[in-house]
Order: structure tokens, then sequence, then C-alpha cells
């Protein structure tokens, strides 16, 4: 008869005189006597001194690889923030020599006044126009430096009004063509409503640049749902691009075309796709050359607040 | 300079963008009565008529301050918060200058009610036009608190 085994786990224990310690795990049964009391033990014990230290190399290893992600992540977070400010501390003060340079050589040109020569009227327009082409540069990058501190507030945003409001304010630039806008019932998304008509503002400029050539420009907006997740799109007719560079179309400065072409700093898109993504979301690209251009995007945040339903396509309308 | 007669005070420590205001302001003819300080220190000597301007008076304020934002020793901020801080200097109108929408999104959430903001622009024709618009609605359009009315708010919150 044996009473209840009992186990003392992983303790230490020496072999004989020679004293290096071992990990055990003993199992002790007790044999009882007629009056139920233990006569004898047996001990069993199992040498675990391989798995004990194998476990302790996993936990090192585990402590370690924490500890060396939290100090990589806050060395990461540092170099970020630090790059952050670092761009806009340099389109900041990139500024203000530029303000002078413009302004001294615009006084420059006013003193001349009628004894400037039509060579040096011409340098002095390059002069500026130079300028111009910086500050636009500049006041991209810092509103690509703004997009990356922008802390998101996400909330119930109706897409149609943001896309009309972009509209508006892109209408001087094609008032002279004749352009169609072609703007689908667009969801309601929980999204950051400055960011979105940011994204919504650089795709339609885009859209308006690329159709300059086109007689008669169509541009389209819409929304398709694709694996419960709102696809928004904005395509144009216009003088679209070889696949082959999609790549770089989202990369800082990257242009795919002249800039005595198509006027630009190839800032545009890299802000859109910094804006998609700070939602969770992806964009990607379907052009053609001389096919125009789409580009897809999503929002990420799936909760959609509200879906309006398109009566348009009931009864089987195309 | 005759202390009674200033229609703009413009605190600017840089040589180039002073140069180039004063020429704007000259060029648009709005004012000639216009006083230079470098930095913000010198701001508030001019604006509180103490240390080297302690013979200015209160009831003789400038009719607009142009305020840079980044300046030496005291910068454009603390400038405008000690000015709103005072019922003397609040009735001021100051008009912030500032080179990025980032340093307006500063002012405003300070809420140090600047009354305006000039956003230097790169272009100079643009530089040329708000300067002429903000001069010409500060110097000419709106008309200052009566100096009595100062007075008045003065004693009340005292």
């Amino acid at each position: 008869m044996t009473g209840e085994t009992f186990v003392i786990a992983e303790h230490c224990s020496r072999f004989g005189d020679v004293g290096s310690i071992y990990w055990v795990d003993t199992t002790i049964v007790p044999i009882m006597n007629k009056e139920g009391k233990p006569r004898q033990y047996i001990a069993i014990r199992a040498d675990i001194t391989d798995l004990k230290l194998a476990r302790e190399e996993v936990h090192k290893l585990n402590d370690e690889l924490e500890h060396r992600v939290a100090q990589r992540t806050a060395q990461l977070e540092t170099a970020n923030k630090e790059l952050e400010a670092f761009s806009y501390s340099v389109s900041h003060d990139l500024r203000a020599p530029l303000r002078h340079i413009s302004g001294f050589s615009r006084m420059l040109e006013e003193e001349l006044g009628a004894t400037l020569g039509p060579d040096a009227r011409h340098h002095l327009d390059r002069i500026q126009s130079g300028i111009q082409k910086m500050g636009l540069l500049v006041d991209e990058l810092l509103n690509l430096a703004r997009v990356g501190r922008h802390v998101l507030r996400p909330q119930p945003t109706p897409l149609n009004s943001i896309v009309a409001e972009v509209i508006t304010m892109l209408e001087p630039d094609s008032e002279v063509r004749h352009v169609t806008w072609l703007i689908a019932d667009l969801p309601a998304v929980e999204c950051d409503a400055v960011l979105v008509k940011q994204v919504f503002q650089n795709l339609l400029a885009n859209a308006l640049k690329f159709t300059r050539p086109r007689a008669d420009v169509v541009i389209e907006v819409s929304c398709e749902e694709e694996d419960g997740q709102p696809v928004f799109m904005v395509r144009d007719n216009g003088v679209g691009f070889s696949m082959k560079y999609a790549g770089k179309l989202f990369g800082v400065f990257q242009r795919l075309h002249r800039s005595d072409e198509f006027e630009g700093t190839g800032i545009g898109l890299v802000t859109v796709q910094r804006i998609v993504r700070k939602h969770g979301g992806r964009v990607w690209v379907n052009a053609e050359v001389d096919k125009g251009a789409a580009f897809y995007f999503t929002l990420g945040m799936e909760k959609q607040a509200e879906s309006k339903s398109n009566e348009a396509t009931a009864g089987g309308q195309s | 300079m005759n202390s009674g007669e200033l229609d703009i005070l413009l605190v600017e420590d840089n040589q180039d963008d002073m140069d180039l205001a004063l020429h704007a302001l000259q060029r648009e003819k709005l004012s000639n009565r216009i006083f230079v300080v470098r930095d913000g220190e010198e701001a508030l000597d001019f604006l509180f008529c103490r240390g080297v301007y302690a013979h200015r008076a209160f009831d003789r304020p400038p009719k607009l301050v142009l305020l840079d934002l980044k300046l030496p020793k005291v910068d454009g901020l603390e400038v405008l918060k000690q000015l709103q801080g005072d019922p003397r200097t609040r009735n001021i109108p100051t008009v912030v200058m500032t080179s990025s929408k980032e340093e307006r999104d500063m002012v405003s959430g300070y809420e140090l009610g600047a009354n305006s903001y000039i956003r230097k622009p790169v272009d100079i024709d643009q530089f040329r036009e708000t300067v002429k618009n903000v001069g010409l609605y500060w110097l000419v359009v709106n008309q200052p608190p009566p100096i009595s009315g100062v007075r008045e708010l003065e004693t009340a919150q005292s």
C-alpha cells in the first residue's frame, strides 16, 4: 500500500563528494505499514540538468530579445522624430533665404528698370521661376513632414462632401477646359477628414494635370466594395504612364514626366501613400501610356459609419 | 522719431526680412512712420515704455505691431502673451508674421489673440500684396480704440 505520491521539482543535488551541482525532479512514493503510517519511501530521481539549462537559455534569450526590441523601438522612434524635426526645420529655414533672393532680385529688376537688356531681364525671370519651384518644393516637403506628425483623428466622414470641396478648390485650374466629373455615391467612412481631403486633393489635382492635352477630360471618382472593404478609385483619361515605372511612383522626388511637360515636385503621391498607410490602408495604381491612370486606395478602418444604398443600381440598370 | 506719431512697430531680427518689409511698406506708401526693434526684449521695453523707452507714453501706442515669431532673447509668442496679459497693451493690433503654417497653428493653439497673420511668402509680389492689405486694414480702415476707453479698462481691472 502506498501513500500519496509527492514531487519535489527542480532542486539541486550534488554528485557525491565531487560537489558538482546537478538538477533533479524527485518523485517520492511513501510505502505505508498496516497502521497507515509510512514505512519506507521510494525516491525516483530524474536528472533534468540539461532540460533546466536549455530552459534557462530560452528564458535568457527571450529576455534579451525583448530588451533588444524595446531598445531598437526606442532608437527608431527617436530617429524618426529627429528626422521629422530635421526635415521640418530644414524646409522651414530654407524659405527665409529664398524669400530674400526673390525680394532683392525683384528690387534689382525695378531699380535697373529700362536699362535692362532683354537677356538680363530673361535671366532675372529665370531666377524668379527657380525661386517659385524651390518654394513649392519646400512647401510640399513641409506638408509631408506635417502629415507624418499629424495625430489621426478618425470620425465618420461623408466623402462626397470632401470630394465636392476639393473640386471647387481645383475649379480655377479646370475652368478653361471642358472637364466631366463623374462622382459616384461614396459612403461615409471612419477616417481623418483633414488628411483624406489631402488625398483627394492630390489625386484630383494630378488627374487634372495629366489630362491637360485632352480636349475632353473625364475624371471619375467611385467606390466598390472588395472583401467587405470599400475601395476608392480616382481615374482620368489623361496621358497615363507605363506600368514598368509604377514601382517608382510612390517614392519621394520620383517623377515619370519631364518637368517642362508636366510641372511637379514628386511629393504628392508620397503624401497620399503616407496618409493612406496611416489609416492602415493601401494605395495602388493601374495605368497605360496614353490611356489614363486609375488610382485605388483603401482606408483600412473597415467599420463603415453609414453605407448609402445606391438606388441607381436597382432594376438592373447599367 | 516722434514717439507720439508712430504707425507701425516692426519687430524683426533678420536684416533681410526687415529691409524687405520696410521696402514693401514704403513702396505701397502706407507709412513712413515705422520704428524697428530687433528682438523680443526690445519690443517689450518699447511697448511697455520702460528701459531706453521709458520716455514713451502708454496712451500713444503704435497703430500696428508687426511681430516676427522667431526672435532672439524673448520670442514672439512670449511678446504676444505679455501684450495680451496687460490691459494697457491688450488692444494694440498685432499682426504675427510667420514663416510657415505650423507657426500659425502654434499661435492659434495658444489662443493668444493675434489680430491676424502674415505668412511671409517666398514670392515678393505676394508679400507686397499682403503687407499692403494688412497695412490698409489696420492703418486706414480700422479705428483704434479710444484712448479713454483704454484708461477705463485699466481702472476697471486694477
